[in-house]
């Protein structure tokens, strides 16, 4: 066990080397220049030349990257220039709203699509694996922005139940939730039965019904567990996925996270930020994925133990 | 049999269960005025839902001249000078201010017992200190004031020295904002709980989130009517439009007009446009071959129907331009309409020997203008101009803006300085290079125009000016634009602004 986490750490810190490099070298060969995008058109040659020497633009690449490596191993992200404070700052300001909006999306996937799959896994092919099947195709196909918009239509401008944007309050937190975990159900659901039909017919199923055991018992005391591998594999992925790709969901509800703030130094070429952003993200992802790997080897002894 | 519908019973039992203690999480969860809890009520409190993001509210850095800064900044701190809502120039800290015989120099005369948020006295070094802040910080509003300094003459007057003559000095000074002495340059501590002689302070600041403002009691004016007024950033239109309806916010501006006859219609809302300083910019880039001659450029123009575009696309807030520079800035002087005529653009480009095999590059950076581009390239295609429409992101645009890598260049160009000198006197000079046109003689006029304070002798020399850049056609200046407000019929004192920076200080709510 010790060993494929320390395996598994040594592949995390690659990636993050891996994603370290790889954004400094997409942002810059991107076309726009961040001194001029800050100074705007009307800014003369002197003044962008003098603004580009203040942000060690000016220097060769190889520098630049060196450099860049070496503040990132001290933890030093650098300033935004645009934002006139530490990128890391600004990047760990909008953390908590990010988290938030994933862990409660996150947790009411995962309860209402493991609830779902467990639903329609338990008796495939009757009334409500069909109607859960069909539901789960609907959330996955609706676009997450017109998801987004017509929960507001519903629930904001016409019933007036909750609030339509912005943050505050835990009623703030409902709509964009939602909205962000409708496709995310879709996909534990479905993988969640699949799995649990796979599993119901193995042989130790079999045994164990023989045995006298009660469906409800087979399900929660054998199957569940072992359908639940391939589901908290994905659920690790796709939480990760959600911390940087929640961007149309914070656009739609004004919701200040992560997303809408790489965004935003995207399109201004603010480099530090950018790069604080995405190793940060990168982090979070090869941090959960650990997890769900740790996760997976407790589920699973065979794989604890290196058997497979 | 029975255990069956017993395990049914169970199960739906569970299920009211779960479903009951769902309504009731969502009950709890509710907004109890239906949706209502922010605005509308006589609360003293307003919301308001800005275009742009709010960053920072350091108005010398880098995000100084960003219309989120600027809105923010004029609340909190005060100016030499500032434009009232229709684009008129007031004494905000200064009473007077005069110019030398040269126009080298300018001379303001300070206010007396002004003092900042937290009391302490604001004079001639806290005014001298945040210029030589703002021309530190190298930040875009700095580029206004090249090789200019400020010195203070005494506790109640400063003076700002250019090295040549410089008539638009008061009107570049709208985005200049004081500070007390001693802020620093990356002064988060302060920024977090700035102090400003304004008519607000900050309560609590969260950047691209939200900016709350309490009345300034120190305010050496009158006292703010609001009781508190928050400034929240609703990046999408359509949320920002759905917080307008459902009472979330107030205020809404900058509203497109395929959204304005909705607003229209709805009983409690009172909807404006006011003309502003922007206009659409369609430059030529002279230097390239096919667009030299003055005579295509001018055929070029011609041969484009935007009075139908405008009424098409821009019914509310678009009218067609009749100078470089709109109506509400200084130095506007009407000039003859071009009339679209495609028979006779088609000719004067066939005699002028125009290469209709070349696509021109039409480059512009905002989606929202799409649709304009578009029926400007279609109507050239009528006539034969091949055209290739270029959407860019900002940031690629701006970089071959200056690099005039294009034909034609769209913009949406404002003058928040409301005098000419900051569009025609700092964009069309030769020394400028900013779209391959150089005219001596326009540089000679624009020059005359810059060393005179004399208004009425100004707006005849950019009379002048703008003569020669229609004429000469160095572009093409189809449309004014208007700005739509939209606010909360139970708002009152509410005055749309010019610029996109409405002051939210005489705003009363129903009974505050």
């Amino acid at each position: 066990m010790t060993r494929m986490i320390v395996h598994r750490l040594l592949v995390g810190l690659f990636v993050m080397w891996g994603a370290a490099s790889l954004i400094f070298l997409i942002v810059r060969a991107a076309p726009g220049d961040p001194a001029t995008v800050l100074l705007g058109p009307d800014a003369d040659h002197a003044q962008i030349v003098r603004l580009r020497a203040s942000l060690g633009l000016d220097r060769p690449l190889g520098a630049q990257y060196l450099s860049y490596l070496g503040d990132v191993c001290r933890l030093d992200f650098g300033e935004s220039h645009r934002l006139g404070r530490p990128a890391m700052d600004a990047v760990l300001d909008r953390l908590p709203a990010t988290v938030d909006l994933t862990l409660t999306a996150t947790v009411t996937a995962v309860i209402v699509g493991l609830t779902l799959g467990m639903l329609a896994g338990g008796r495939p092919g009757g009334l409500l694996d069909r109607v859960v099947s069909a539901c789960t195709i609907a959330l996955q196909s609706f676009p997450t922005f017109w998801t987004g918009i017509m929960l507001v239509l519903v629930f904001a401008l016409n019933l007036r139940l909750l609030p339509s944007s912005g943050v505050g309050t835990p009623q703030h937190l409902v709509l964009p939730a939602v909205t962000l975990a409708f496709p995310f159900i879709a996909i534990i659901a479905r993988l969640t039965r699949t799995s649990l039909v796979e599993t119901m017919s193995e042989e130790y199923v079999r045994t164990a019904r023989s045995k006298g055991l009660t469906e409800r018992q087979v399900l929660l005391g054998h199957a569940l567990r072992n359908s639940l591998i391939p589901v908290v594999t994905v659920v690790g992925v796709q939480v990760g996925a959600l911390v940087g790709g929640a961007v149309i969901v914070e656009n739609v509800f004004a919701w200040p996270g992560l997303g809408s703030l790489v965004v935003e130094a995207v399109a201004n070429r603010d480099y530090t930020v950018v790069q604080g952003a995405t190793l940060l993200i990168a982090g979070i992802v090869v941090v959960l994925n650990l997890m769900a790997d740790l996760l997976v080897a407790q589920l699973d002894p065979r794989i604890r133990t290196g058997a497979v | 049999m029975t255990r069956t519908r017993e395990r049914r019973r169970s199960r739906l039992v569970r299920l009211a269960t779960t479903a009951t203690a769902g309504a009731a999480l969502l009950a709890a969860c509710t907004t109890t005025t239906g949706g209502d809890d922010t605005g509308g009520a006589d609360d003293g409190e307003v919301t308001v839902a800005g275009t742009y993001p709010i960053e920072s509210l350091d108005p010398h850095g880098a995000q100084g001249a960003s219309t989120g800064t600027q809105l923010a900044a004029q609340e909190i701190f005060s100016r030499l000078v500032k434009p009232d809502a229709d684009g008129t120039l007031k004494g905000d800290l200064a009473t007077s201010w005069k110019p030398n015989k040269d126009v080298t120099a300018w001379t303001f005369t300070l206010r007396d017992g002004v003092t900042f948020s937290d009391g302490s006295a604001l004079d001639a070094d806290d005014v001298v200190a945040s210029f030589q802040r703002m021309t530190g910080l190298n930040g875009p509003n700095a580029g206004n004031f090249p090789g200019d300094t400020m010195t203070r003459t005494s506790a109640t007057e400063v003076v700002l020295h250019s090295p040549a003559p410089d008539a638009s000095v008061p009107g570049k000074l709208g985005t200049f904002y004081v500070l007390p002495t001693g802020v620093g340059k990356d002064d988060t501590a302060f920024f977090n709980h700035p102090v400003g002689s304004g008519p607000f302070t900050v309560a609590a600041f969260t950047p691209s989130e939200s900016l709350a403002l309490v009345p300034n009691s120190k305010y050496r004016g009158t006292r703010p009517a609001p009781r508190r007024v928050t400034i929240r950033d609703i990046p999408e239109l359509a949320a920002r439009l759905t917080a307008l309806r459902t009472g979330e916010v107030d205020v809404v501006w900058g509203i497109p007009d395929d959204q304005l006859a909705a607003l229209k219609g709805q009983k409690d809302l009172t909807v404006r446009t006011v003309p502003s300083s922007a206009e659409f910019t369609m430059w030529f880039n002279s230097s390239v071959s096919a667009l030299k001659d003055a005579e295509v450029r001018r055929a070029i123009w011609q041969a484009v129907d935007f009075g139908t575009i405008i009424r098409e696309l821009y019914p509310e807030t678009g009218r067609p331009a009749d100078a470089p520079v709109t109506g509400v800035v200084l130095g506007h002087v009407a000039q003859q309409p071009v009339t679209y005529d495609p028979k006779a653009a088609k000719a004067a480009l066939t005699a002028a020997g125009f290469d209709f095999t070349r696509k021109l590059r039409l480059q512009f950076a905002n989606a929202e203008f799409r649709p304009f581009v578009q029926a400007v390239v279609s109507d050239l295609q009528k006539v034969g101009v091949r055209v290739d429409p270029l959407e860019k992101e900002q940031a690629a645009f701006t970089e071959d803006l200056l690099a005039l890598k294009w034909d034609i260049n769209f913009q949406q160009l404002a003058t928040p300085s409301y005098d000419a000198a900051s569009n025609l006197g700092r964009l069309y000079t030769c020394a400028a290079e900013r779209m391959g046109y150089c005219n001596r003689r326009l540089d000679g006029v624009l020059a005359a125009a810059g060393a005179t304070a004399d208004k009425k002798r100004r707006t005849d020399l950019y009379g002048q000016a703008s003569r020669i850049i229609w004429q000469d056609a160095v572009g093409m200046y189809p449309m004014s634009v208007s700005i739509a407000y939209a606010w909360n019929s139970h708002l009152t004192g509410f005055v749309p602004d010019a610029s996109g920076l409405p002051d939210f200080a005489t705003v009363r709510t129903g009974g505050s």
